[in-house]
Parts: structure tokens; C-alpha cells; sequence
């Protein structure tokens, strides 16, 4: 039995080595996009001050949310700045949105193209199901090997934990359009196409809403654990606090974390709200 | 920067400490129960050779959901032994079996209570939603901050983490029950314990089901992730894999958890009985 596992583990081992001597330049291409994306982003963030973004949350959340959201929202980030974690705070939506969006790059023109072909969903759930089922933070591991430590990994490890909710919401928003309409679409003469943007993707749009919030959410829940490999942001705050056992940094990073879910899980769950006449909650 | 700080962490993560050292007999004493219960389940899995215990497993699912489930449940925990994982998988289902048994035993009495009055359920709502907007690190932490390092805090955040959805979808169930049932109750002259026994549990049970369901799978996936606290079974394995870059033993227990994942979800799922299934789409 454990010949058959250490033959396992080195042919697994050469296999990856291989790969990454092998295609080093195709990993490395990889690594300075997605590294010129961070950067940028991040530098767009670090631009406006701390008060500017906190006006933003607060004036944003009032008329778009509610009243005590803005208030509890604003004051949460007020206290990240005030922990002296602002810059972590930041660097971290940063990588959920940049990671998000990657994601929904590939995930919402693939739900589309996979909603319309009955035949691909059954493929595409066994796929989809596949990467939920395998715990999030083994998708770090290949990505250590060929990218190497820092927030590259990171963020193709949440690029791939993102990409399922919302390539399975849109796909299932597509599939639920009333037969009829697609009928109508063709019958006034449509083609295709403008089937698929003016009467499939307005119906599917609160589901591709949801899927949205929900790849942000597994997005955010995966940088936060992503900080193991050195991805920056709170994440490498909590882990490191826990492993030099500074109790109180651990703390505050993690109260910064609940802050800035909360934030992000509102503002996009008032976006899937949009076309359904707004609910204030 | 600003010099002046405001740090919560440190006030409480001395309260947390002085917790931890006046009251160390009480945490200790949990996190013995905890670890007996643990060690106990994990005794038995692994009193026998990993084939018979399989066996067993296998009979198990079979007599619960049928003989394709105990097919799978075979072979899948066969996978986990073949890969030389069969140690690990008996500790986390050790894990989980405990956790969703102590959530499930908090989280539908809690739903009840709930679901009686309309100013507690508008209370608990915004609670319920934070709970589940927090990534499961973030439950990790006190956890760590109380019991060490260890199965015990996995246990403890575990069980935590899978409150909330047992919550929610027991008010969702007793929401659900349609109001003649209970007139009849009433009308037959059933008692209060009566009604809740013989009619609410019974008519809830299908939407019970489909939580029981979530909490399991929750609370597979946050005792993998505690693997980072050392909590031990297949996550520690894929932490191990992780930082020693031994990405082979990261796969082999990657595989282990997809497969006790599908059985474990399969399994109860077929478990629950059609009609219910049925019922729960209308």
C-alpha cells in the first residue's frame, strides 16, 4: 500500500516539475498579467484617502441600502483605519475585486454559452461540482509550484473558486426563460444573437445578479485564506498574528474582516435588487 | 498616519487570555469531552481493519438509502484507504459526525424558539445573515485564542459555523407548516408538546432534512479548512501537503475529501424518503 502512495506522490511531483520547467514561459506570461492587474487596481485604490472612500461606502449605502447600514458600515471602516490596517483593508478588496472580475469574465459568457446547449449542463455541473466539493485552499497548492509565493497565487486560486457560482446561476437564469418569450423573439424575427442580449439576459439578470454575489463572497472567503501563501491583505494579517500568537493583531484583523464581507455582501446583493424595484433592508 | 490607534484586540484579547487562565478548568474540561468523544468515535472506526469497518459503512448505507449508495459508500471509502488515507478519513468524519450532532441538537431548538415570535425572529434574521457572510476563518480565531491548537477548537468553530443555516431553515420549516394541521391539532384537543410532536416536527421534517443536509456539508467543508489549527484528518493532511510542497500527499487527501463529500452527501440525501422530496418542490 505505500509503495502504491510514494509512487503516487513522486509521479504527481515530477509531473508538476515537469510542467513548470517545461512551460515556464507560458506561467511566467500568467504571472505578470495578472501581477500588472494588481498592481493597478491597487494603485487606483491607494489613490483617494481613507475619508473619501468611507464618504463613498457612506453616502452610497445611505440612499442605496438604508440608513444603518451607511452608519454601521462607515463606522466599521473608520475603526479598520483607526487598527492601522487601512492598507491591508484596501489591498485586500483588491484582490476580491479584481479576482471577482476575472472570474466573471470567463464565468458569465461560458454560463450563457452553456445555458443555451442542453447537452453541456449535465457536463458542466459533474465539472462545477467537482471543484466546490475539493476544499478551497488545495487550489493554492499548484499554484505555489508554478507561480510561486505572493498574490498571484492567490488570485488564481480565487479566480478558480469564483468562476462555479456564477457561471452555474447564469446558466440556470438562461435555462428558466419562459419558453414563450424566446418564441416571441423568434417569431418578430430576431436573430439569434439579439435573442440571446435582448430578451435571455434581461430574464436571466437577478440570477446572474445572485451569482455575482455569491462569487464575491467565496472570492473574499478565499483571499482571506489565501493569506498562507503570502498574498498580502488581512489574510496574511490573521494568519500571521495567530502564528506569532499576537492575540490582539489576530483580532483586529479579524474584526476588520467581518467588516469588509459585510460591506461587500450588501452592496452586492443591492445589486441583484436593481431590477426587482428595490427592496431597503 | 494617524498616531492615535484604537486596537479592540487588545482589550479583548487579554479578556480572552484572563478567560483562558481564570477559568482554565472550565475550558479544559470541555476540551476533554471534546477530545474523549473524538478519540472514542475514532476507536471504533479504527477497532477493526480498514476493510470490515468499510464493510460495515458499506452495510450501513445500503440498509439507510439503498444498495447503489452502499456501492458507493464502498468504494469511495476504499479510494480513501487505497490512498493511504484511511487514518485521516475516520478522524474527520469522527469530526463531523460529532459537530452537526451537537448543531443539529442547539440549532432546531433555537429554530423553534424562534419561530414562535415574530420580534425574535426580526431580531435573530441580521445575526443569522453575518454569521454566514463571515468567511469560516474568521471562527478559527477565538476558538484557537480559548482551546489551543488542536480537534477541540475545529469541533467548537465546526459546530458554530453550522448553527445558522440549521437556524434559518428551521423557522423556514415551521413557517412552512400549513395552518389546517395545526387547527385540527387544536381542534382535537392535542396538547402543546402533542402538537409540536405528532405535528409540527412530522410536517417540518422535509425542509429539516435539506438543513440537515447543508449542515453537514458545511461543516465537512470548515473541519477540512481547520486542518490550518492542526485539528487533524484529512485537512491537516492537505495543510501538511501545503507547506512541505509535497503536492502528491496534497492530492491524494484532496481526493479523500471529494469522496467522503459525495458519500456523505449522497448518502443522506437518498436516506431522506421520496414522498418528502416530492413535497418539498410543491
Amino acid at each position: 500500500m505505500s509503495d502504491f502512495t510514494d509512487s503516487f506522490d513522486s509521479n504527481i511531483n515530477d509531473a508538476l516539475m515537469w510542467v513548470s520547467d517545461n512551460a515556464n514561459t507560458v506561467f511566467d506570461a500568467i504571472r505578470a498579467t495578472l501581477d500588472a492587474v494588481f498592481k493597478s487596481v491597487n494603485w487606483l485604490f491607494a489613490i483617494p484617502p481613507y475619508w473619501a472612500v468611507i464618504g463613498i461606502v457612506l453616502v452610497a449605502g445611505w440612499f442605496l441600502i438604508g440608513r444603518t447600514f451607511a452608519i454601521v458600515a462607515a463606522v466599521g471602516l473608520w475603526l479598520c483605519f483607526m487598527m492601522g490596517l487601512w492598507s491591508e483593508t484596501m489591498s485586500t478588496l483588491t484582490l476580491v475585486l479584481s479576482s471577482t472580475l476575472i472570474a466573471l469574465i470567463i464565468a458569465i459568457p461560458a454560463g450563457i454559452f452553456v445555458g443555451l446547449t442542453s447537452g453541456l449542463l449535465k457536463a458542466s455541473d459533474v465539472i462545477l461540482d467537482f471543484i466546490q466539493t475539493m476544499p478551497a485552499y488545495i487550489y493554492l497548492l499548484p499554484g505555489i509550484a508554478l507561480l510561486g509565493y505572493g498574490p498571484t497565487t492567490a488570485m488564481c486560486a480565487t479566480t478558480l473558486v469564483a468562476i462555479p457560482p456564477a457561471l452555474r446561476l447564469t446558466a440556470h437564469g438562461i435555462k428558466m426563460t419562459p419558453n414563450q418569450f424566446r418564441e416571441l423573439g423568434q417569431a418578430v424575427g430576431m436573430k439569434p444573437s439579439r435573442v440571446v442580449f435582448s430578451i435571455l439576459i434581461p430574464f436571466a439578470f437577478p440570477s446572474i445578479m445572485a451569482g455575482i454575489n455569491q462569487s464575491l463572497m467565496l472570492a473574499f472567503g478565499m483571499v482571506v485564506i489565501a493569506g498562507i501563501v503570502g498574498s498580502g491583505g488581512l489574510g496574511q494579517s490573521v494568519y500571521d498574528a495567530v502564528r506569532t500568537l499576537q492575540i490582539d493583531q489576530a483580532i483586529n484583523a479579524g474584526i476588520a474582516i467581518v467588516v469588509l464581507s459585510i460591506v461587500l455582501d450588501r452592496f452586492s446583493q443591492r445589486l441583484g435588487n436593481v431590477r426587482l424595484g428595490g427592496r431597503h433592508g | 498616519m494617524d498616531s492615535i490607534q484604537i486596537s479592540p484586540g487588545s482589550v479583548v484579547g487579554p479578556a480572552l487570555s484572563w478567560l483562558n487562565l481564570n477559568h482554565h478548568d472550565v475550558f479544559a474540561g470541555i476540551a476533554t469531552v471534546f477530545n474523549g468523544a473524538v478519540s472514542g468515535i475514532v476507536t471504533v472506526l479504527t477497532y477493526a481493519p480498514s476493510p470490515y469497518v468499510i464493510g460495515v459503512l458499506a452495510l450501513g448505507a445500503l440498509a439507510l438509502s439503498g444498495w447503489r449508495m452502499g456501492v458507493l459508500t464502498a468504494l469511495g471509502l476504499a479510494l480513501c484507504s487505497v490512498l493511504g488515507m484511511w487514518q485521516a478519513t475516520t478522524q474527520t468524519i469522527a469530526l463531523v459526525i460529532l459537530a452537526v450532532l451537537i448543531s443539529i441538537s442547539i440549532g432546531i431548538p433555537i429554530g423553534i424558539l424562534v419561530s414562535r415570535s415574530k420580534k425574535l425572529q426580526a431580531a435573530v434574521r441580521p445575526v443569522l445573515d453575518i454569521m454566514q457572510t463571515l468567511p469560516p476563518w474568521v471562527y478559527l480565531v477565538p476558538a484557537v485564542i480559548l482551546f489551543g491548537l488542536g480537534s477541540v477548537p475545529a469541533l467548537i468553530s465546526t459546530i458554530v459555523y453550522g448553527i445558522a443555516p440549521m437556524v434559518r431553515l428551521t423557522i423556514l420549516a415551521m413557517s412552512q407548516i400549513p395552518q389546517e394541521r395545526m387547527e385540527l391539532g387544536r381542534a382535537v384537543g392535542v396538547t402543546k408538546f402533542g402538537l409540536l410532536k405528532k405535528i409540527e416536527l412530522p410536517s417540518a421534517m422535509p425542509t429539516l432534512l435539506v438543513g440537515v443536509n447543508q449542515c453537514i456539508l458545511l461543516s465537512l467543508a470548515m473541519v477540512v479548512l481547520a486542518g490550518l489549527v492542526g485539528a487533524g484528518g484529512l485537512g491537516a493532511e492537505v495543510t501538511r501537503g501545503l507547506t512541505r510542497l509535497d503536492f502528491g500527499l496534497g492530492v491524494r487527501a484532496s481526493l479523500a475529501i471529494v469522496a467522503v463529500a459525495i458519500i456523505m452527501d449522497r448518502v443522506f440525501r437518498n436516506a431522506i424518503p421520496q414522498v418528502y422530496l416530492s413535497k418539498s418542490l410543491n
